[in-house]
């Protein structure tokens, strides 16, 4: 494509040098197949459940374990369960995530949700096997070496049980978190899940609410982690669910909020539409609260650059990236890593573009 | 053009754009409810809506801010907006 060199102030994209109407985006054919292929899932509409308060390894640094979501009585009631999703289903949700505080402890009120809504992911730390009978995506944890899950997660040899638990299994992401302290590991963790064949993605550490350790990231260890995700997707690209858009969205120096503003209900007081208005996020006790329905509640909004919440938040934002070629394909970049991350039986395609584009209206970093 | 055919004209042709970029089955643009909430009874969502800004952009050459998607849930909503838009752009178009 042709590009103006003028720059847009913000150290970003150079300005297209024409206005795009979006037919004409869609004129390149490879633009035109992917945005048919991922425009197909635009139906779905999640919501999210803890559906324990209890967990076998706490971990730094844990969202769950902040607010007062913890305290919520545990409903085992496998009919309530079901009263819900059936709820739920009517409601129009159509996928649900099942997390906090660990979800493989109670497998027979997972194996219902999965009973009612046949679409969805599991979020585990992966020491507890889930029978096949439920077909989610299971997202396994991975927050280091074994020696750093050590010593923040109390559990011994974590990455080697992990593997061992979901190795060739067709459900299973490995989900790779950066913290400020594991950067330069991701390395190891990478070779070692691709040897055994796994997929992997990335996350970003993000801060619960008044959290100040160690674990929190600087502006320094977004660019470091930025370079490291970058020589990871080229080195990796078979095994690791990502794109260099995804890499700018969750390391740029402003969180997923101030880049694409959050449509969750915490942030987003409309009903109208979109996740405002069906997005609900229960605690274990089946209740829900407006105020903090998101899917990391309690996580600090302005340090949130979760790969959970970048999921619908950027992908909420196609409009803003509908300006010229290369931004909507980094969009459908981000937009197929995301369903390939979370539905099970998608499958993603070589990403279209090849090099970090800024956020619309924002710098690359 | 009077107010009233101009109007008329973009209800029909954002009622066409509804049927053909959510695949509605059933309905013609002439039978199309102008007034049917697009979410409640119809079942669009936010990036349903996107989808079909997009192609109204495109159309009518009015940039449709995201933060309006919520006022936008019924074609006849969406017509009024579209003509607001236009008689904005025409407004400027003079001045400058």
């Amino acid at each position: 494509m042709v590009m103006s060199t003028e720059n847009n102030g913000g150290g970003g994209n150079p300005l297209p040098e024409k206005e795009w109407k979006f037919s004409e985006i869609l004129t390149q054919p490879r633009i035109l197949e992917r945005w048919q292929k991922v425009k197909k899932w635009f139906f779905l509409r999640e919501s999210t459940y803890d559906m324990t308060n209890r967990c076998n390894i706490r971990c730094d640094g844990c969202y769950y374990y902040e607010g007062d979501k913890q305290f919520a009585r545990e409903n085992r009631e496998l009919e309530a369960w079901r009263t819900l999703m059936q709820a739920e289903k009517k409601r129009g949700i159509t996928y649900v995530v099942l997390a906090g505080a660990e979800p493989s402890l109670v497998l027979d009120l997972c194996e219902v949700c999965h009973q009612e809504i046949p679409l969805g992911a599991i979020a585990t730390n992966g020491l507890i096997f889930i029978p096949e009978s439920i077909q989610y995506r299971i997202h396994i944890s991975v927050w280091g070496s074994d020696e750093t899950s050590l010593n923040i997660r109390n559990a011994k040899n974590m990455l080697q049980r992990q593997i061992k638990n979901y190795r060739n299994d067709p459900r299973a992401v490995f989900v790779y978190t950066f913290t400020r302290e594991n950067i330069d590991q991701a390395q190891h963790v990478a070779e070692i899940l691709a040897a055994d064949g796994c997929r992997l993605t990335f996350n970003m550490f993000s801060a619960p609410m008044g959290y100040d350790g160690s674990l929190r990231h600087t502006a320094d260890s977004l660019k470091e982690c930025r370079k490291a995700m970058l020589g990871l997707l080229e080195k990796y690209p078979g095994n690791l669910l990502f794109s260099p858009y995804s890499a700018v969205a969750h390391t740029h120096t402003s969180g997923l909020h101030e880049l694409f503003s959050c449509p969750y209900p915490r942030m987003n007081p409309s009903t109208a539409i979109g996740l405002g208005r069906s997005f609900r996020q229960y605690r274990t006790d089946l209740s829900w609260n407006r105020s903090a329905a998101c899917c990391v509640p309690d996580t600090d909004c302005k340090d949130c650059r979760h790969y959970a919440a970048g999921s619908a938040v950027v992908t909420a934002r196609m409009f803003r990236h509908a300006t010229d070629p290369d931004v909507f394909k980094a969009w459908l970049d981000y937009v197929d890593t995301y369903l390939a991350v979370w539905v099970m039986g998608y499958e993603k395609g070589p990403n279209l573009s090849d090099i970090p584009i800024a956020p619309p209206g924002h710098g690359l970093f | 053009m009077t107010r009233d055919n101009r109007i008329d004209k973009i209800l029909l042709r954002v009622a066409e754009i509804m049927i053909q970029e959510l695949k509605l089955e059933d309905v013609t643009p002439e039978t199309f409810d102008p007034a049917i909430d697009l979410v409640d009874e119809v079942g669009i969502d936010s990036m349903d809506l996107a989808t079909v800004a997009l192609v109204i952009r495109d159309e009518y050459r009015i940039r449709i801010d995201e933060d309006d998607y919520p006022k936008l849930t019924s074609v006849q909503l969406i017509s009024e907006y579209i003509e607001r838009k236009l008689k904005e752009k025409a407004a400027e178009g003079a001045a400058a």
